[in-house]
């Protein structure tokens, strides 16, 4: 499969619009999209539930967190879902997709109108096959910690922070469970690094899980049998 | 004691007491440092928000899978590359959506590959076959089954197994029957201008047995009427009419890729 850009992956815009907003881009791509993507963080601004009380770049941090635990929730949910990851695997789906969809509910209920949207993820069988599934889960998580720890410094917001937080040492703890259970030294280093945006963008990329919504609605004429 | 031995011990004396008071005296002596203690730091900041508590899914009995076909691929009979081709996969409808397979089950091959059985949108109806994974893109998931009855003349949506909505329909004439058996809602369609298709027409894998030549491929659509006084009845060319309102109320509530019996 050649390799895709971004743009193409992300059809909906949902990684791109958060990630540029918290990187600052200026792009004239990302200009372009700013009709729609702008009026999502023009939202943000006046959201209820954080007016007054987070920086523009609070909220787009928000969002990029929430486009990783979309990943994330979407995963292990459909795993679970397919059922096809038994043995000592088959515990992880229900576990850890519960607890990423309580972070996906808990970030976009305090981004309300702000929150970008739910991409579509085609996992390409990899919630159906145990070793590839068992990768993706150590690499989800890896990323996921990395993420949140590189971010955190820019948080404005100290109440954000603690909420963030919170959320990040649950990521650690899930990589390292997910670690152990492919082999791998739970916590290898004395200091872990953060990944920055470019980083995350890249490996998220490279999955090419994340695709166009199908399209279940058409304005034509039916030609049905009538 | 001479003058040299006593000025020694006066500075010993001295320099004693200068660093017993350092050490004795640092904290007291700089009321700024005092905020540096851990017990007078501010209390920690409220998180912005809670994580909620973690919610397992329901496993309903009822919840079928579709999956968008993503590359054309050809469906086989049995899950291997060597087995007989039974269809063409397009990736599209011919009303322009994406072309969708509802998924039954999966198999990995010998060497490694991963094969998904589909129930497929072709003639004669009801037929499944295996397409590679690699070929599917999207899962969807619904919790929506709508059964229409053939003798009773009536559409009922089933919400996790419970009936959430019922209407009278038409079908087709005995010279144009509706097919019976298992299928799946393909797509919407919506905004077109037909009265005679009502506002909304749901597009289903299944497809006239008879005729075989209509526009499009003879496709079977759930769809509404401009004539619902006739309703019910046996009376379309092999479709499933629903008064205006009632496909309203339905296109609210049955999703695309439900699964559809007709029996």
């Amino acid at each position: 499969m050649p390799d895709l850009t971004l743009e193409e992956l992300d059809r909906d815009g949902a990684i791109q619009e958060a990630v540029q907003a918290v990187s600052g881009d200026t792009r004239a791509a990302f200009l372009g999209k700013a009709a729609v993507g702008g009026a999502a963080l023009l939202g943000a601004l006046a959201a209820p539930e954080l007016a007054g009380a987070a920086a523009t770049s609070d909220v787009a941090i928000l969002n990029y967190a929430l486009t990783l635990e979309y990943l994330q929730s979407a995963f292990y949910t459909e795993a679970e879902r397919l059922g096809a990851i038994k043995g000592k695997l088959a515990p992880i789906p229900p576990q850890l997709g519960a607890v990423e969809r309580a972070h996906v509910k808990a970030i976009k209920a305090a981004l309300g109108r702000a929150a970008v949207k739910r991409p579509a993820f085609d996992f390409q069988g990899v919630t159906e096959n145990q070793t590839k599934f068992l990768k993706t889960a150590v690499a989800f998580e890896d990323l996921g910690t990395a993420a949140y720890k590189a971010q955190a410094a820019r948080i404005k917001s100290p109440a954000l922070l603690a909420a963030a937080v919170s959320i990040h040492s649950v990521e650690a703890r899930h990589a390292a469970w997910m670690r152990f259970l492919a082999g791998a030294i739970p916590a290898a280093s004395a200091f872990d690094q953060g990944k920055s945006i470019p980083q995350v963008r890249a490996i998220v990329a490279s999955t090419h899980f994340i695709a166009a919504h199908p399209k279940k609605t058409s304005r034509k004429k039916p030609k049905y049998t009538g | 004691m001479t003058a040299v031995a006593r000025a020694f011990a006066v500075a010993v004396a001295a320099v004693v007491a200068a660093v017993v008071t350092i050490l004795v005296w640092p904290h007291s002596s700089a009321p700024s440092r005092a905020a540096e203690q851990p017990e007078r730091l501010p209390a920690s900041p409220k998180p912005a928000f809670v994580v909620p508590r973690p919610v397992r899914l329901s496993h309903s009995v009822a919840v079928s899978y579709w999956a968008s076909v993503r590359e054309e691929a050809l469906a086989r009979m049995a899950p291997s590359a060597g087995a007989p081709a039974v269809a063409d996969l397009s990736t599209t409808t011919p009303e322009g959506t994406t072309n969708i397979v509802l998924v039954l089950g999966r198999r990995t091959d010998g060497s490694g590959r991963l094969w998904v059985h589909v129930r497929l949108p072709v003639l004669p109806n009801g037929r499944t076959a295996w397409v590679p994974r690699r070929a599917l893109g999207v899962y969807g998931v619904v919790h929506a089954h709508l059964v229409v009855n053939l003798e009773g003349l009536t559409a009922t949506l089933l919400r996790d197994g419970r009936p959430v909505f019922r209407a009278s329909i038409g079908v087709g004439q005995p010279q144009w029957p509706t097919p019976r058996g298992q299928f799946y809602i393909r797509n919407v369609l919506t905004s077109f201008s037909s009265p005679f298709y009502g506002p909304v027409a749901f597009g289903t894998s299944a497809r006239s047995s008879v005729l075989t030549d209509w526009p499009a491929g003879g496709f079977i659509g759930i769809h509404g009427t401009d004539a619902p006084q006739v309703l019910p009845g046996r009376v379309s060319h092999g479709c499933i009419r629903l008064r205006n309102e009632d496909i309203v109320r339905l296109w609210k509530l049955m999703p695309v890729g439900t699964p559809l019996t007709i029996r």
